[in-house]
């Protein structure tokens, strides 16, 4: 080999370096697929302009992407001898401002997400400069904390179309030591040692491969590239070789060279027009560079790697169909032995590899072999790169050392789901792969972790999903994938998907039966074990997996025709309807209101909600997130909405009114009589319903007044009484029987209640508040949240002092703090998690802030210090907290409160322990119940029924403490249930009255923003229990009804409705009339 | 056996063909690669029966395999693509992001010439004026945008209801 060769390539280093570090300002923006859908050309194109405008000098150019997606566009910003500076989500018209500063020889670093030093490539470094304190380094961006760029190591730094600067930053040097350097033994003895392993998924050991080949005899080997990245949901290959193309070349030229090839393919998807381009212009650089061809760089080494463009085959990204489709035929498998590395393409001896197999080759030749296993575990060495997306907030490309925990790169590095809702699982592998529920995270990601659990790494795609995701469809969508990509040479694959897909459907269809669900799972199996190719074998890997962590949701869709993640159209009305417990029809009030029929919608509400007036203020709103409308802007303000209608109608109509027309529709008397134990939220409910299905009901309530929890635990200002009485007095005006002052097992008798009656429900709620446990914790001055609250109900007063503290994060905290602050005391919040952690409503916590309450959260509570030493007797004096910071995260996302060694006293003279209510235990011990957890009554799911015959219970007495409309769902299904029981029919559905209104879906959005309720200021709350929230005026109530996007009208090929109707009556479109009955 | 007739090609397809042919023969994934660009040169985006037989003649293979790659790979088009064509990703990200109701909005919107059913995917439907060509990916690879949907080569992402019905309004107008 020529001196000459070598003077040559570090020649072009140098030209290279000069682009890379120019003696001027470099400006360099990401231009990779995701980069380009953002606007980064127009980004590119204002940057041009202004630097030309403005006089300023700079070199302008492209690079691939950095790898967080969700930051893009990013512009790289450079000048001599300081940190590059990376600006992120830079638009087209930032370029003024960007440049402007430049122009004065300022750097934007108020633009920036994070700078870079220093840079290494692995195969060399580049420094730029040390400096610019306020700006983070790079990888203190939550995003890059942890990662290691190996196969990335050039994406997003270097031009990937100009070989000058892959060859700046250290490229095609370890080839030409190789060559130089190193027998094709030795490579592969490196290779083996640093025990690479196929990044294609199932992890077959490189070196060993790629020894079967050298090994092979034939005149003509072939080493073949596998881009054809068809998982749904990974796209990393696409990012590599749009960023680096050369880098993947220069892996494919020692390989070659290893195993003795000299013709080489990269097969790859026609649907990356971007990777594809850019590949082709590597492919010409490296020829007219003198890396391919003959006489490579100046040895007597020849190689020639053609590009082939795929055409849309996922089973193509098996070996022998990617083989049998290079040679001209459909792409389907064939059975193996004999190996591609005996007989592959045109029958010749093949290897094929991976993308990010080939990837990994440079950095393990250039460092060595113990540099890489350094890295990763002891059998999973290296990184892998996954594509983090789905319901994650930072989505992008993600490169980890492997046996990273899963939980670190779905909260850590991802940061959840940037919303509240919880993460549920992530589907690793595509449509090979699993499903991991979230309390799996603790789960390393490498090869035998992944299987252990049901999983594979498969190429790297890592879908998150959350509550919002439905597990079967989700099954569903990959079998219907796995189906219509079947080659259809096989029995199992071609005929057993198809039937698994029919079974499926009939599942998210709710038509399925047990028996279906035993015969899926049987098929699953039976497909994995005889399938002919990969695909086939792994193809039930998503439906094992979740029938596995997931079988209660299968079972909901059979037994219940239920889909609670709102995905299965068939299963729902509307998104808002499916969240609510008690399926409260909301686009149907909606559109009745738009209409301006007001009584019909307070009909519809009080036919669907017996507690309007209490849910239209306090109900925790599932539908709100749930909502279609937050897509666009915010949600439709739906709780407020019904509290409008509710409010108007009982203005309006006296009760006795409203009952008659309620009663219309009452069934005629079936002589059957049931006994309801507590007047809660539950009991009313299951009450109403039993009442209209015609049965004779009494309810037995242990206080003076109904109500439960609505009237004793929940303050005034939050819900005024007389709002409760009116609907109370509604319930009673259809007939509903009570008898106060009763309490179980003292003034009632369980078994006189079941001797006497057809039916019994339990509802007897959470009447007790979760001890504290802490020293002092009975002192007196410590009181519990149920008792304050319900004493401030009966009385408009409580004992306590001045300085008061609330333990606790729930509603009834924020109830407590808000109650005690309108008594006139001075009040703490004091919370052992987070502020985003609490539980309380959001809107609470802030009114209760915007009063004056003080929160102090992070803080444990560890001692009650009272007045004499903590003895019995003496008043409390303060209460004594740890300190904790922000652990690790748990499986679910949340980060675990550690107690730090610092502890901090609050002055106080009254504690109220909102620590959470249970069930009160020495009630049911005496009743002969199953019981739970906690005291709670034990019964079957799909039943409501105890272990004692004849007895139900709902509510809170089986969940544990929830929200009002939880406890009212229950009840609600109790009364369908116990009605079925006793008649034989189905009767509950039968209760509604029908409403014409039109089903027409605006064509674009309407109304505005949301809607807001007038607020009482905070400074005319002190002292006194006025409604907080005033209500929505008529105007902005009826702009707010047209808000709703009508998820209630589908579209699709089975339904076709007219979908584009006009939104403005001025252009003369006739408004649709098509109404529908329900 | 008219329509099949090799005689039926153009001469600018037969120029194109003899290229692509003297370009590829011979080399790993040639079938492809010709069939690829005799695609894209037509102006509805398809192949011709005529043009599958011209290929399958010039390359000496058999017509029964020609037929049988035309039809495996859904890249192939063997009828007339509308003038603009929307692509849907049916990709993991954008599913769980709600693209199969980006799907049946559109499915249950346009007048299509066949009749589209739910049960049918990946989708390739082509409106009755032959304007707008409705089809499914397996994945654009755009996953940190999803879900996202191709407008005639250009890609959008976050995409929901609304904005899809918009955009298909606007081919049509």
């Amino acid at each position: 080999m020529s001196l000459s060769v070598l003077d040559a390539i570090n020649a072009v280093k140098a030209k290279g370096l000069a682009k890379l570090r120019p003696d001027r300002l470099r400006i360099a923006v990401g231009l990779g697929t995701c980069g380009a859908g953002n606007a980064a050309h127009e980004v590119l194109h204002a940057l041009t302009e202004e630097l030309s405008n403005k006089g300023v000098e700079a070199r302008v150019t492209t690079v691939g992407c950095f790898g967080s997606c969700a930051e893009e566009p990013l512009v790289n910003i450079t000048v001599p001898d300081k940190p590059m500076l990376i600006l992120n989500k830079v638009r087209p018209q930032d370029a003024a401002e960007i440049v402007e500063a430049l122009a004065y020889g300022k750097l934007p670093v108020r633009r920036a997400l994070c700078k870079v030093e220093s840079w290494d490539h692995i195969t060399s470094t580049v420094d730029y400069g040390q400096g610019l304190e306020d700006v983070p380094h790079w990888h203190a961006i939550q995003f890059f904390n942890g990662q290691k760029k190996i196969v990335l190591r050039n994406c997003g730094l270097i031009n990937p179309e100009d070989i000058e600067e892959y060859m700046a930053v250290g490229g095609y040097a370890t080839y030409y030591q190789v060559l130089k350097n190193m027998t094709p033994e030795l490579v592969i003895e490196q290779i083996k040692l640093a025990k690479l392993r196929g990044r294609g998924g199932a992890g077959f050991p490189t070196g060993n491969k790629w020894e079967i080949l050298k090994n092979a005899k034939g005149d003509q080997k072939y080493i073949i590239c596998n881009a054809d990245e068809g998982d749904p949901g990974a796209y990393m290959n696409r990012n590599e070789i749009e960023s680096d193309p050369h880098a993947l070349l220069e892996g494919m030229m020692i390989g070659a060279y290893a195993m003795g090839a000299t013709e080489a393919v990269v097969y790859i998807r026609a649907e990356y027009p971007l990777a594809v381009l850019r590949l082709r212009r590597a492919l010409d650089e490296a020829r007219s560079y003198g890396l391919l061809g003959t006489e490579i760089l100046g040895t007597s080494t020849r190689l020639n790697i053609d590009l082939v463009e795929g055409a849309g085959a996922f089973v193509c990204g098996e070996e022998t169909a990617l083989i049998a489709s290079l040679e001209g035929r459909a792409g389907r498998p064939r059975l193996r032995p004999p190996f591609p590395a005996q007989k592959g393409l045109w029958g010749k001896p093949t290897s094929i590899n991976n993308v990010e197999t080939w990837y990994n080759v440079v950095p393990i030749i250039a460092k060595g072999a113990e540099w890489f296993t350094q890295i990763g575990t002891k059998t999973c060495t290296g990184t892998k790169v996954f594509s983090l997306v789905g319901k994650v907030k930072n989505t992008g490309l993600v490169e980890m050392p492997q046996g990273t925990p899963l939980k670190k790169i779905i909260y850590d590095i991802g940061g959840g789901t940037g919303s509240s809702k919880k993460v549920k699982a992530v589907q690793t592998g595509g449509p090979s792969g699993g499903c991991i529920p979230a309390e799996l995270f603790d789960s390393a990601v490498d090869y035998e972790s992944l299987a252990a659990v049901g999983a594979i790494m498969g190429s790297g795609g890592m879908v998150v999903m959350d509550e919002d995701n439905c597990m079967v469809d989700v099954a569903r969508f990959f079998v219907e994938f796995t189906h219509s990509e079947s080659c259809g040479k096989c029995v199992p694959c071609r005929v057993g998907l198809d039937h698994a897909l029919r079974l499926l459907r009939l599942v998210t269809d709710g038509t399925a039966t047990i028996d279906d669900l035993a015969m899926l799972e049987e098929l699953a199996g039976f497909i994995k074990d005889t399938a002919l190719c990969g695909l086939g074998q792994t193809a039930p890997n998503p439906v094992l997996t979740t029938l596995k962590y997931f079988r209660d949701e299968y079972l909901e869709h059979i037994q219940q025709q239920r889909c609670a993640a709102t995905v299965c159209e068939k299963l729902f009305v509307s998104p808002c309807e499916n969240s609510c417990p008690i399926h409260l029809n909301i686009p149907g009030y909606l559109a009745l209101v738009n209409a301006g029929r007001m009584e019909d919608a307070g009909t519809l509400i009080f036919l669907d909600n017996p507690l309007p007036a209490s849910t239209g203020r306090v109900c925790q709103h599932p539908c709100e997130s749930r909502c279609r409308r937050r897509e666009i802007d915010q949600a439709v303000a739906i709780r407020d909405m019904h509290r409008f209608v509710v409010d108007t109608v009982f203005a309006q109509t006296s009760s006795e009114a409203l009952a008659r027309r309620l009663a219309e529709g009452r069934f005629k008397p079936t002589g059957h009589s049931i006994a309801v134990v507590g007047a809660g939220p539950a009991g009313l409910t299951t009450a109403f319903y039993l009442t209209l299905l015609g049965h004779k009901v009494k309810v037995y309530e242990r206080q003076a007044a109904a109500g439960g929890m609505l009237r004793y635990a929940l303050p005034e200002y939050r819900l005024p009484k007389a709002a409760l009485d009116r609907e109370i007095a509604l319930i009673e005006d259809i007939g509903v029987e009570f008898a106060f002052n009763q309490t179980l097992g003292k003034d009632l008798a369980l078994a006189d209640l079941t001797s006497a009656h057809d039916a019994v429900v339990l509802a007897i709620g959470t009447w007790k508040e979760v001890a504290l446990g802490i020293p002092g914790s009975d002192l007196p001055g410590v009181i519990s949240a149920v008792h304050f609250l319900k004493d401030v109900a009966l009385n408009q007063r409580a004992d306590i002092g001045r300085k008061v503290i609330v333990i606790g994060g729930g509603n009834s905290a924020i109830d407590s703090a808000r109650t005690a602050k309108r008594l006139g005391a001075e009040v703490t919040v004091v919370y052992r998690r987070g502020r985003s952690d609490m539980p309380a409503i959001v809107e609470e916590r802030e009114a209760a802030e915007a009063e004056g309450v003080t929160f102090r959260f992070l803080a444990v509570p560890r001692r009650i210090i009272g007045s004499e030493g903590g003895g019995v007797g003496g008043t409390i004096r303060k209460l004594e907290v740890n300190i904790a910071r922000l652990g690790e995260f748990d499986t679910f996302g949340r980060r675990i409160p550690e107690s730090t060694d610092e502890m901090a006293s609050i002055d106080c003279d009254t504690i109220i322990v909102a620590a959470g209510e249970k069930v009160d235990g020495d009630v049911v011990r005496k009743l002969n119940l199953q019981l739970g957890r906690n005291d709670k009554v034990a019964v079957d799911r799909l039943t409501l029924a105890s272990n004692l015959d004849k007895v139900y219970a709902v509510g809170d007495v089986i969940t544990g403490p929830a929200n009002v409309v939880t406890a009212m769902g229950y009840g609600k299904q109790a009364a369908g249930i116990i009605d079925k029981q006793l008649t034989g029919r189905d009767r509950l559905g039968e209760l509604r009255l029908e409403f014409n209104y039109p089903v027409v879906v605006p064509a674009e959005p309407m109304g505005g923003d949301r809607h807001v309720m007038q607020h009482l200021p905070a400074t005319e709350r002190h002292e006194n229990f006025s409604e907080v929230t005033l209500g929505l005026n008529d105007a902005d109530a009826l702009a707010e009804s047209s808000r709703c996007l009508r998820c209630d009208v589908k579209a699709s090929p089975e339904a076709p409705v007219p979908l584009i109707v006009s939104a403005q009556p001025h252009n003369g479109h006739p408004h649709n009339g098509q109404e529908v009955r329900r | 056996m008219a329509s099949l007739n090799a005689a039926e090609i153009t001469v600018a397809q037969r120029l194109i063909l003899d290229r692509q042919v003297a370009a590829h023969l011979g080399k790993p994934g040639a079938v492809l690669a010709i069939l690829e660009a005799l695609q894209q040169s037509d102006p509805h985006n398809y192949l011709p029966k005529s043009l599958i037989l011209a290929t399958a003649r010039a390359l000496r293979l058999p017509l029964a395999q020609m037929m049988s790659v035309v039809s495996f790979y859904s890249f192939f088009n063997q009828t007339p693509q509308g003038d603009h064509t929307v692509t849907i990703c049916r990709g993991t990200a954008c599913h769980t992001r709600g693209s199969r109701i980006l799907l049946d909005t559109l499915r249950g919107t346009l007048d299509f010439a066949e009749q589209a059913s739910a049960a049918t995917e990946p989708t390739v439907l082509t409106t009755k004026d032959n304007k707008v060509t409705l089809r499914t990916v397996a994945c654009f690879g755009q996953c940190a945008m999803a879900p996202v949907v191709d407008v005639d080569h250009t890609i959008s992402g976050q995409m929901n209801r609304q904005k899809v019905l918009a955009a298909v309004e606007k081919l049509l107008r």
